[in-house]
């Protein structure tokens, strides 16, 4: 025998996780701030999470969200704490990058705007390629 | 069957391993179970022994109104203890969902839809001393008529 | 080098130490745990989903039935949101016998936790010493709400049955014993050479990881952060002079430690409840109404909060419920089982943090 033996696909009760109202909201707003559509959003949880880390999901993006407002604000903007620690979404090293290549434009002239919406380009390519 | 057997038998219903699962319930059957192993029930004290590891037991109390994650799983559980073996459902939930069987509800009760239900004993959730004249009355039917397989 | 393999090792669903099932697939390099997974699903009813526009008649007992052992809480909090709600007015000794009736259930919660723990490092001797304790706190419970477990003792508007003049002496008396007996084994379990073993330094959960988990109740006080204990921001709790307690170690001992310091600090609100006891009735009137609020209290593992909305029938149109579990297991299995020593010390760390399956999948 090879296979593990308890494995079996998760997908249906990891649905069921993400179904509740605080998860709803949370995969809602994450989605508008990304724009990304939920389905992607839902998508890349349900990949890369582990269920216990989706349950406290809501906690920790409530907790994410509160210190990114106390942020800088091209980090701010980005949610750079928010993406990494509090919802990993997304590694700190690209992260890092993002942000680096943002406050780069910012030196060299570009709007605001621009530059974080080409930030979260970038981001958006990392969680659906 | 041979005398041997029966004398067999008669030694081995005074000395029941119960195993518990809990297939989704409020966790107060559980500790109600955890309960009995309290010095005041001293449920050792009848030769009923709690290991909660299904493939020493003779005793299988089931608790809980059976949730999706268990398909398959409580099957194989069932067939991990040895012969000869019962079930017992321990509170409303395994005999009937009790709250949980509603509609847009998650749960597919009752147990006995899975594997063979040998006692109930009701209650949300039962005493202590409830399961344990439970565990007691059914142990002798465990080894009745047992006979090892040639 | 030598080159020591990666091994995955799968502890559960059904696992001798545990109460109820969940699976902790444990990335392992020799016996050192490296990452920790978790797998559940084996307890998702879909409380939730049941409870969306049932009346709230019914929505309290299934309230109550999120989780077995903290019943009382999930009780009180969903009927003080009700309350809050719809402006319903608590007599002041019905707000009492509440707090009552909520610190022993906390203290039989806490005992529980803790024999779990001692049962799970094989000190059998004391975990049975603090079954049997418990057992006295059950007697009590039941003796003031008439069920030992789901009591449903709180409704709208006050509570369901008062508190005798006889009951009141019993209590008392009941309290000196547990309070001796409960020093007596929190110097057992703090002495104890090979206690120290298992526990002192095991399963280190530091202030960072704890607030970047959200962890709550003992599992953070045993971190050192104490501020987020709800009971500060409860009326009756104010009136008491409630102060959390807090340790600094971080590890398994010191969660132990705790859940015994808050079982005597249980005592001691109990007493003080009794001493502060107001006469009068026990039900105010009101009628539950239409109305939207967050709220939250202090279960024996933590924060507990309530989201409902509800109609002007009294109907709960949406609900959704975050269970302390939720936090504290997350910090359990992301941060204090990466770097545990042996695979022993994973069951005993899990059970340390006091997980409740139930709480957290609902």
């Amino acid at each position: 025998m090879t296979g593990p033996l308890y494995e079996k696909d998760l997908t249906s009760m990891k649905y069921a996780i993400l179904t509740s109202r605080r998860h709803d909201r949370m995969v809602h707003e994450i989605a508008s701030d990304l724009g990304l559509p939920q389905l992607r959003v839902r998508r890349y949880i349900m990949d890369h999470f582990d269920m216990l880390l989706m349950e406290n999901l809501p906690a920790r993006y409530e907790r994410g969200k509160k210190d990114r407002e106390d942020s800088p604000d091209p980090e701010r903007s980005l949610g750079a704490h928010l993406y990494t620690r509090a919802v990993p979404m997304i590694s700190e090293e690209l992260m890092d990058e993002t942000v680096g290549k943002v406050k780069d434009m910012l030196r060299h002239g570009t709007p605001m705007d621009q530059a974080i919406s080409s930030g979260k380009k970038q981001l958006r390519e990392a969680i659906v390629p | 069957m041979t005398l041997l057997q029966s004398l067999k038998n008669i030694v081995r219903s005074k000395s029941i391993h119960v195993a518990y699962v809990d297939v989704g319930s409020c966790n107060g059957c559980d500790i109600e179970v955890l309960a009995c192993l309290a010095p005041r029930y001293d449920i050792e004290q009848y030769g009923i022994y709690v290991h909660n590891n299904p493939r020493e037991a003779d005793v299988l109390l089931v608790i809980g109104a059976y949730t999706p994650g268990w398909e398959e799983k409580l099957q194989s559980l069932w067939q991990k203890i040895p012969d000869p073996k019962v079930a017992i459902a321990i509170g409303n939930c395994p005999i009937s969902g009790c709250l949980f069987n509603r509609p847009h509800t998650l749960v597919d009760p009752p147990v006995s839809k899975h594997i063979p239900i040998a006692a109930q004993v009701p209650g949300c959730p039962p005493r202590p001393t409830e399961i344990l004249s439970a565990i007691l009355s059914v142990a002798p039917t465990v080894f009745k008529d047992f006979e090892v397989r040639k | 080098m030598k080159r020591t393999v990666d091994v995955s090792i799968p502890i559960g669903p059904v696992h001798p130490c545990w109460k109820e099932p969940a699976r902790v697939k444990c990335e392992t390099r020799g016996e050192r745990v490296i990452s920790a997974e978790v797998e559940l699903g084996y307890m998702k009813k879909g409380i939730e989903r049941i409870m969306k526009g049932r009346p709230w008649q019914e929505v309290m007992f299934l309230a109550e039935r999120v989780c077995g052992i903290c019943s009382v809480i999930h009780n009180m909090v969903f009927i003080e949101a009700l309350e809050h709600i719809s402006e319903i007015v608590v007599p002041e000794r019905a707000a009492y016998l509440r707090v009552i009736v909520n610190e022993l259930d906390r203290m039989q919660s806490h005992i529980l936790a803790n024999f779990s723990y001692c049962y799970t490092i094989e000190h059998e001797t004391l975990g049975m010493y603090l079954l049997d304790t418990r057992e006295k706190v059950m007697d009590e419970l039941e003796r003031i709400t008439g069920a030992r477990v789901t009591c449903a003792f709180i409704v709208p508007g006050g509570v369901r049955f008062d508190l005798r003049a006889e009951d009141v002496l019993h209590l008392r008396a009941s309290l000196d014993i547990l309070e001796q007996d409960i020093k007596r084994y929190t110097g057992i379990f703090e002495r104890g050479p090979m206690i120290a073993l298992r526990s002192r330094g095991v399963g280190i959960l530091t202030q960072e990881a704890a607030r970047e988990s959200c962890a709550v109740g003992p599992t953070a006080k045993a971190s050192g952060i104490a501020d987020m204990d709800r009971r500060l921001h409860h009326p009756t709790y104010q009136k008491l002079g409630f102060v959390p307690i807090s340790r600094n170690e971080g590890d398994n001992f010191a969660r132990i430690m705790v859940r015994f310091q808050e079982v005597i600090q249980s005592i001691a609100l109990i007493r003080k409840c009794l001493d502060q006891l107001p006469e009068g009735p026990i039900r105010g009137g009101g009628i539950p109404g239409a109305g939207e609020i967050a709220y939250s209290g202090e279960a024996p593992r933590g924060e507990l909060s309530y989201f409902i909305k509800t109609d002007a029938a009294g109907r709960v149109l949406e609900i959704s419920i975050q269970t302390p579990s939720i936090m504290n297991i997350e910090a359990c299995c992301h941060y204090m089982l990466k770097g545990v020593a042996s695979l022993a010390d994973v069951t005993s760390t899990f059970v340390s943090s006091d997980p409740c399956i139930a709480c957290t999948e609902r």
